[in-house]
Formats: structure tokens, sequence, C-alpha cells
């Protein structure tokens, strides 16, 4: 039953709590992202609070926010209440009408006090809610397994009666900490990588590898659908498309063949971190996971990433294939991960990839041609495209 | 005046769906499994409106077949499923199903060596859960009934029996739900295979889907390429499957938009028509009513005709067969007198009191 009128949604800070001097800035975050993710409701009015966030409904559908706040990362929970004054008459007059709007046969009443101050303990003001409802209706009281939780938040101006309360995704306000170059190859892990980096405060760009003709047109629109579906944490994203043809065919021109795919990484790993440098941005991020095929193993991860500077953080190093999938599941992107449009990478793959290959081994292939003006060549036809999931992925909007 | 009373039979064409098809025809011809540019682009468009529908229907995208209609999807849900599992040889359907559906069994009967079991409908026209369960055998591979009947309208609880063959190890359930889709509320949830077809909810003609839930697998009857998870060969005709999904919106949001005003239009013509007629059948969905009169259906047709009313005697893919009516003779309504009036939110109050009108004038003068 979600026929239960509320009026306000009350947002709390969770992790963010923690943060002492940077507080400030990072509520500031996390309201500046609700409210870019909750544009579309003009109606919504924000109070941004020492205890939480206040958003008045002001008569917009919460069935509808309820679902697009929970693409914000950085808080702890939120849930739909309904705001009485500071007087213990109405509160109980509140909870009383909740329980008309649920099937339940037992409750439980849990309160908080934020305002200190408030004249009443929270035992007493469970006890006087709790009171009241079993004079007045046939629920029952069950503290372990209640079919309804009522919850009560005693604020600093008002009280709030809420039924639920909705874990978001945690984390941190994405931008707070900053910037990250996530590479994106167009399968499963990359995405996951960037939902994670995201999660954890930063705002991300993707950087593709394109080797047209030798990959589709395809495959360039899948990641672009990738970034777009991402987008919903960060409202757009900037997808830097590198024009690798030229620079992939020379390494297999010149490296053996059991090296190609190393030199490869070798290569991106140099193009991003001068884009980075280039964007200010402090980190490169992907989807890199310990051993999962022959240039992640550690020996593999470390010979590559030693041709950036940029710090290079890998959230999915630790994590199983199956993990990666249920994360791939949830954030939608694994029905366009697994389209069969072939990337850069496997197009051009060895037949038997070396999985401990040698830092001096690389440098001496490299030392074979001159690469370093094949990569400027990719850095300067860099070509940055902007996605949104607001777009819809599709000028053809009107046919359907 | 044109009055047409026959929406079961099938709907005229949506201003919005004809508008944005013609467009498609002027811009694309490309072959959607094209690798170049513009094939690429009718695929997408193509995909997209698969992803769409599944999301107007609940169910997952590479879990709708594009078909040319109803009974080609009806045709390749059962003669599809039954061929790929030919070890199992008991079969369920109903007595009243739609020709396609019937057809097809009896093809299965006379020409494949399957055994049928056809329900008759009870006497409030429908067939029951219980029913299906006396039937149910341990070699049951299919049952098929139908959400709602094309001749009365009845409504069968499908999602209830479905639900059941759901715990019926190796049987699987299909419905043919064109009479319901865009009417009333359908729940494909335990269903393994639906049908349902564009013109019937004022798309194109040539236009349909089958719903196939992953886990089914079918021989394909047209054998071809890589179209339709290669259960469909054959060029997609895929500017007609790009409407569907437009088609299939515009009919859902109607259902919520005019049920009230289709519950009144109903009750102005069971008002109008009791005293005059017999109403054989109006328990079922709201806009169709099965009635006879004095007249001889055929006679009366013709009269109607005259006064420009569009109406049928019995499934128009039976019109022109002198077969005994199945769905009538199960309910024991003459055929010879039944008529069959379906009206939609394209007619008006209006015209339904001019058929009544209408009616009054031919049972004063031939009745």
């Amino acid at each position: 039953m979600d026929s239960l009128k509320y009026d306000h949604i009350v947002v709390r800070y969770g992790e963010l709590s923690t943060k002492g001097k940077n507080r400030k800035e990072f509520t500031k975050m996390l309201t500046h992202n609700i409210k870019r993710r909750l544009k579309d409701y003009d109606k919504l009015t924000y109070n941004t609070l020492h205890d939480g966030l206040f958003i008045k409904l002001n008569d917009e559908d919460y069935s509808s926010i309820k679902k697009d706040l929970q693409d914000v990362f950085g808080y702890s929970y939120f849930s739909g209440a309904v705001r009485v004054k500071k007087d213990i008459e109405e509160v109980k007059n509140e909870s009383l009408l909740l329980t008309k709007n649920h099937n339940a046969k037992t409750f439980k009443v849990a309160t908080k006090r934020h305002d200190k101050q408030f004249p009443m303990s929270s035992d007493e003001i469970n006890r006087a809610i709790a009171g009241n409802i079993l004079h007045n209706s046939d629920l029952r009281v069950d503290v372990h397994n209640p079919d309804l939780m009522i919850y009560v938040s005693v604020d600093k101006d008002f009280i709030y009666v809420m039924d639920e309360k909705i874990r978001g995704n945690g984390g941190y306000p994405t931008g707070v900490n900053g910037m990250a170059m996530l590479m994106m190859s167009g399968g499963i892990d990359s995405p996951v990588a960037g939902y994670m980096t995201m999660k954890r405060g930063l705002k991300i760009e993707c950087i593709h590898f394109a080797s047209q003709p030798y990959t589709s047109k395809q495959a360039l629109d899948k990641v672009l659908a990738l970034a777009r579906i991402l987008s919903v944490y960060q409202e757009e994203i900037l997808v830097h498309v590198i024009p690798f043809t030229d620079l992939q065919l020379a390494i297999y021109k010149n490296v053996d063949e059991p090296y190609c795919i190393t030199i490869m990484r070798r290569m991106m790993y140099r193009i991003a971190d001068e884009i980075c440098k280039k964007r200010k941005i402090k980190v490169i991020t992907n989807g890199e996971s310990i051993g999962q095929v022959a240039s992640q193993t550690p020996e593999s991860i470390s010979v590559i990433g030693k041709t950036a500077d940029t710090l290079i953080l890998r959230p999915l190093s630790m994590m199983d294939k199956l993990e990666i999938i249920d994360i791939a599941k949830k954030i939608d992107t694994y029905e366009t991960s697994i389209l069969p449009y072939e990337d850069c990478c496997t197009i051009f793959a060895p037949k038997s990839p070396i999985t401990k290959p040698k830092e001096d081994k690389c440098i001496y292939y490299e030392s074979l041609f001159n690469y370093n003006e094949l990569v400027r060549n990719c850095i300067d036809n860099d070509e940055i495209i902007k996605v949104s999931y607001r777009d819809g992925g599709s000028e053809n909007e009107s046919l359907f | 005046m044109k009055v047409y009373l026959d929406n079961v039979s099938t709907t005229s064409l949506s201003q919005e769906v004809r508008k944005t098809y013609e467009e498609l025809l002027e811009e694309y011809y490309c072959n959607s499994d094209a690798l170049y540019d513009d094939g690429v682009a009718i695929y997408n468009m193509q995909e997209k409106s698969r992803k769409l529908i599944s999301n107007l229907l609940n169910v997952n995208s590479e879990e709708v077949i594009f078909t040319s209609g109803a009974s080609e999807a009806n045709s390749l849900a059962i003669k599809g499923l039954c061929l790929k599992h030919p070890d199992k040889k008991h079969l369920i359907t109903s007595y009243y199903e739609h020709s396609s559906v019937y057809n097809s069994f009896k093809q299965l009967e006379e020409e494949f060596g399957f055994e049928v079991t056809y329900l008759k409908p009870d006497t409030d026209g429908h067939i029951t859960i219980d029913k299906v369960k006396e039937a149910l055998r341990d070699d049951t591979l299919l049952v098929s009934i139908m959400k709602v009947n094309n001749e009365i309208g009845a409504i069968n609880d499908v999602e209830a029996i479905a639900e059941y063959i759901k715990k019926h190890p190796g049987t699987y359930f299909h419905s043919d739900i064109t009479q319901a889709i865009g009417k009333i509320d359908i729940d494909l949830h335990n269903i393994d295979l639906a049908s349902f077809s564009a013109h019937k909810i004022h798309g194109l003609k040539g236009s349909g889907a089958l719903i196939r839930k992953r886990h089914v697998e079918l021989l394909p009857l047209i054998s071809g390429g890589q179209q339709e998870f290669s259960i469909r060969g054959g060029t997609s005709n895929s500017l007609v499957n790009i409407v569907l999904a437009k088609t299939l919106r515009i009919a859902l949001e109607n259902k919520e938009k005019y049920h009230d005003q289709l519950n009144e239009m109903h009750d102005v013509l069971v008002d109008g028509l009791k005293d005059i007629a017999t109403i054989n059948y109006d328990s079922g969905i709201k806009t169709l009513i099965n009635i006879s009169t004095s007249i001889q259906s055929e006679v009366l047709l013709n009269a109607l005709n005259k006064y420009g009313i569009m109406v049928s005697s019995k499934s128009t893919c039976g019109s022109r067969k002198n077969e005994l009516n199945r769905t009538l003779s199960s309910l024991n309504i003459d055929e010879n007198y039944a008529i069959r009036v379906s009206f939609d939110y394209t007619n008006t109050k209006e015209e339904l009191n001019y058929f009544i009108d209408s009616l009054k004038e031919i049972l004063d003068k031939y009745g």
C-alpha cells in the first residue's frame, strides 16, 4: 500500500557525518546532486540542515521521485515523510492515520531525537504513539518482526512521521573527491568500475580507444550507450574517443606477437595519462581485475601501469567476475555490455599473449618504432562526445 | 452515416501510427541486418521498439518476437513448440479458440499424431482451471487457452491456469491475448507463450508479436536467417515492427483513459437493447455484446448494412465457411440468430443510439 500522502522527503547523510571539517562541502554537493537528478520535478523545495536534507514535495509524485533519488550517492537513507508541528498530540494522530494505510497486524515505533531539547525522551514518545494506536485500532505491538515500522524523527523545527527507510547506494556525493578518467572498452567490467568510482565521490570522464575500420560504429555506439547509462549518477559524461588504429597497426608491425597486448595497453595508459594531465584529472580508473586475462596478471598490470604518472585505481582488481556481473546487472549495463561487437582488445588478440612481461623487453620493443608521434596524434585527435541519459539515446523519440 | 461496430474483427488505423509509418516509409528502405549505417539505424529503431514493447508487457526484450500478426504468432507458438518436443504427445486447448489456434491443434492431431483434449466452456462461457486440471496428464506438453473469447467476450482467468501449469513439470502454457490487449489487464508472469496482433488495437495489418519466454524452445516455421533470434526467418518487416511499440503504448494508455467512457457506452447499449433483443452474453469485456433477435442474423446483417451499420454474425475469420460455430454452439446459442456488436473509444454514444434506433426500425419492419 503506497497511498499514504507524504508531504516531505527526509534525506539523512550517513557516512558523510563522519567527515568533520569537509562536511559542509559534502552536504552542499549532495544537495546539488539531488537537485540535479530531480530537476524535472520543478515544484520541489529544498532545505539543507545539519541533520539532513528536507525536501518539500508540493504535490510532486513521490513514487517516481523515490526511484530517481536512488541514483544519487552520498546519503545513508531517505524516507517519504509527513511533517507535523512539534506537538505530541499531532504526532499521535498522524501515526494513527498512517496505520490506516497499511494492512499491518503488528507495528513498532522508533523515535529518533535530533533535537535533544525536546521535552519527551524517545522512549516516552514511542510509548505515547504506541498507546494511542493500541487504543484506537486492532494492531498489536511486535518489537521483533513488525509488519509496520513507524519512524518518528524529532528535528529542529518539526517532527517527521515515516513508514519506510530507503537505503541508498551509500558512498560520497559524486564530484566531492574530484575527477577520474575511466578507461572504457565496452565490456562488462569498465562500466562497473565507473560506477564504483563515482560512488566514491569521483566524477568521471571516459576514454575509449577506437580502431575503425577494424571495429565497427556499433562498437562505439555501445560505448556511448554505456556511458549514457552511467551518466544518471552525474548528469552527463564526456567520452574521449581516441583514433587508435594507426598506433595499433604500428604495434602489430613492430612488436613480437606475445607482447602486442602488453605494449598496446602501455600505449593506452600513456595516452590516458596525457589527457588527464591536460584536463587536470587526478585519477585513472578502469576495470582491470587480477588474473582475468593475460594483461591483468600482477606482472602485466605492474609493467603496463608504469607508463602513467597519474594515480591508477582499479576498483575491480580484487573482485570475481560473477560479483562484477551482479553489479553490472544491478546498474543495468550488463545487457548492453554483452552485445557482440568487437573492441580494440579482442580484434587484435594474439594467440598466446605473454602473462609475465618484462619491462626491459617492453622498452626494447618500444624502441623499434617512433611511437611518440603516433601517441601525439591520438591525443591531438581526441574526439570528445558528451552524453546524457536525458537524451534518451535517440533522436527518434517521436517514432515511439 | 457509417457506424463501425465490428472492432473485434479489426480496427481503424490510428492517425498517429499512420503518420509515423508514412514518415518511416519516406526515409528508410535498408535491410535492418545490413552492417552499414543506414541498416544499423533501422536495426536500432526496431530493437528500441522491441525494448519498449517488452517494458509495456513486463517481459524481457529478447522475449518479444515480431510476427505478421496473431495467427502467425499462434501457429508459431503451438506448432513450433510441439514439433520441437515431439516426445510428449498430449495437448489441451478449448473448443472456442480462434481458428488459428484451433486449426493448429487440428493439424497436430491429424497430421502429426498428437492427442488433443478440447475443453468446452462452462455455462458462463469460461474455461475454468478445474477443467484444465481434470484434463492434465503427465505427458501433457501444452495447454492453450485464450484470455478473451473473440465472439462472446468471455474473460478467462488464464493467470491462475498459468500459475498452476507452472508447477506441472514439462507442460507449457500459451494464451492468445489478442482480444484482451488494450482492453483488460494481463499478467504474463507465468505465461510461457502469448500472441497478439496490431490491427485489433488500431495498428497495422500484418503486424503482431509472439511473447516467448526465454526457457521456451520453438522449432522455426519459417526457415531463414538470424532474424528474430533465428526463430522467424525472413527479412524483417522493420518499419512495421518499429511502429508496433507506439501502437501498443497508445492502446494501453487509452485503456485507462477511456475506461469510464466505455463503461458508460456499454450501459447505453445494453439499456437500449434489452427490450428488443436477447442478450446472449454480457459478462465479459465491456466493449463486446452478443445478441439475438427475431430475425436471422444474415438478414439482419444485410438490413443493418443498408443503414451503414457494420456488425458481424460470427467470427470474421469463419464468416465465409459453413461450419458449425464452435463458440456459440458450446454455449447453446443459436448461431443463426446471433450477432456480435463491438465498439471502442472511436465510437460515440450517438452512434450506439443510431444503431439501437435502426435496429428497432428493422425489427418493426421484418421482425
